[in-house]
C-alpha cells in the first residue's frame, strides 16, 4: 500500500502495467517491447509495468493513458453500488487494487489524483462496513456458512470473492479479534484459576 | 517478528482482565488477616465481619477458598444495568459506564455470581448491553475518517475489539487522501 521500500505488498502493485504511449522514437530497442521491430516507434503503445513507467513518464519520453480498471466503466459502476464490484478481479495477482490506484494517484496531475483520491475513499468507505460485518459473522458462525447482514447469499459470497487485498487483510484482522473477544466472553475461566 | 499478527496489534481480552483485577472491590472476610505488604501495596487487616477493601484479584484468590464474600460494585445492580441499558437503546451516543465494567463483572459473576444479587438477570442485562453498543460502533465504523474519530464512553474491551479494524482502515484512508500540502508540493 505505502511507498515503503521493504512492503511487499508495494513491489506487488508496482508490478501492475498501463498502457504508455512512446512520444519519441527509441532506436535498438524493439525487442524489449517482444516484437519483430528493431525500434520503438513515436506514438506506438505499449503495456509498461509500473516500476518502469515512472522513469519514462518523469523523463517526458512517453505519456499514460489511465488504466482500465480506473476507467468509466469501473467509476459508474462504483458509483451505483460499491459493494457489487469485484476489485480484486479488476486488477489480478492478489488484487492490490488500492495500492494500484494510489500509484496512478502519485503520478497524476492535481486535478486528476483529486477525482482519483475521492473514487478511492468513497469506494473503501462504501465497502468497509459490509467487510466488517461479514468477518463479524464468520467469526460468529466459527465456520462455514453464507450470508452476510445486508446483503445476503449469492451476493455475500461474491462480495468476499471480489474483496481488494487490503480489505482481505481487514476481514481476516476483524474475524481474528471478534473470535477472541468472543472467546473470552463465552469461557468460564474457573477451572483455571 | 514472531508472534501472531493479532498479538501485535493489540492486546488479548486476558490481558485486559490482568489489568482489571488490579482495581479495588470490597469484600466482606471470613478469616482474619493482618495487614500484608504486597508489590501493589498493603491490604488488610481482615477482620470479620467489618467489609475491606482488596484488589478483585485477591479477592477472587480468598473468594475461590471460601474465605470471603465479595461485595459487588454499586454499578453491578439490575436497577443500574436497567437505567443504562433503556439509555443505551434511546439515545445515540454510548452511555456512561464504568471503564473496565465488562472484564469486572464478567470475572465477579464467573467466580462470585452467589453473592450477586439476580445474577442471571444481570447476565442477560449485560448482554443486551454489549449487542447495543456493538451496534454503535458498527454506525462509528460509518463515520471513519483518515484523521480521527470520536466514540466517547467506549470501555477497555470494546476498544480492544475494534481497536485492530479501525486502526488499520484509518492508515488505509490516510495514504488514500490528498492532503492539501501535497497538493501544493506535487508537480
Amino acid at each position: 500500500m505505502d511507498n515503503d521500500y521493504f512492503s511487499i505488498d508495494a513491489i506487488l502493485a508496482e508490478n501492475q502495467k498501463i498502457q504508455c504511449t512512446f512520444k519519441l522514437d527509441i532506436p535498438d530497442m524493439g525487442h524489449l517491447g517482444g516484437g519483430n521491430e528493431r525500434d520503438i516507434k513515436a506514438l506506438s503503445k505499449a503495456p509498461i509495468p509500473i516500476w518502469l513507467a515512472y522513469i519514462l513518464l518523469y523523463s517526458d519520453w512517453a505519456d499514460f493513458s489511465i488504466p482500465q480498471p480506473f476507467g468509466a466503466r469501473v467509476r459508474n459502476a462504483l458509483n451505483a453500488e460499491p459493494k457489487s464490484v469485484k476489485l480484486s478481479g479488476l486488477v489480478g495477482q492478489g488484487g492490490h487494487w488500492y495500492g494500484f490506484g494510489k500509484m496512478i494517484m502519485d503520478i497524476l496531475s492535481d486535478e486528476q489524483a483529486n477525482e482519483m483520491s475521492e473514487l478511492l475513499i468513497k469506494a473503501f468507505k462504501g465497502r468497509l462496513v459490509e467487510v466488517i460485518d461479514q468477518a463479524q459473522h464468520f467469526a460468529a458462525l466459527g465456520g462455514s456458512g453464507g450470508g452476510g447482514s445486508s446483503i445476503s447469499g449469492d451476493s455475500a459470497l461474491s462480495f468476499r470473492e471480489g474483496l481488494d487485498g487490503a480489505e482481505r487483510e481487514l476481514f481476516a484482522l476483524a474475524q481474528e479479534s471478534v473470535k477472541m473477544t468472543k472467546r473470552w466472553y463465552e469461557g468460564n475461566d474457573r477451572a483455571r484459576r | 517478528m514472531s508472534l501472531p499478527q493479532s498479538l501485535r496489534v493489540s492486546v488479548t481480552p486476558l490481558e485486559l482482565e490482568l489489568i482489571a483485577c488490579e482495581q479495588l472491590v470490597e469484600i466482606v472476610p471470613l478469616i482474619s488477616m493482618e495487614k500484608t505488604a504486597f508489590i501493589s501495596g498493603a491490604y488488610g487487616p481482615l477482620r470479620p465481619p467489618s467489609k475491606s477493601k482488596v484488589p478483585l484479584w485477591m479477592a477472587i484468590n480468598l473468594k475461590l477458598k471460601k474465605k470471603c464474600h465479595i461485595v459487588p460494585p454499586e454499578w453491578l445492580t439490575v436497577d443500574f444495568l436497567q437505567e443504562r441499558l433503556s439509555r443505551e437503546t434511546s439515545q445515540p451516543q454510548f452511555s456512561k459506564l464504568p471503564f473496565r465494567f465488562a472484564e469486572i463483572s464478567k470475572v465477579v459473576l464467573d467466580v462470585a455470581s452467589d453473592d450477586v444479587p439476580n445474577a442471571d438477570k444481570i447476565r442477560s442485562l449485560l448482554k443486551d448491553l454489549r449487542e447495543a453498543r456493538q451496534a454503535k460502533s458498527r454506525e462509528g465504523l460509518q463515520q471513519i475518517d483518515h484523521s480521527e474519530l470520536s466514540l466517547p464512553n467506549l470501555c477497555s474491551m470494546e476498544i480492544n475489539e475494534i481497536r485492530p479494524v479501525f486502526v488499520q482502515s484509518m492508515g488505509l484512508l490516510s495514504q488514500l487522501v490528498r492532503e492539501p500540502e501535497n497538493r501544493a508540493g506535487d508537480v
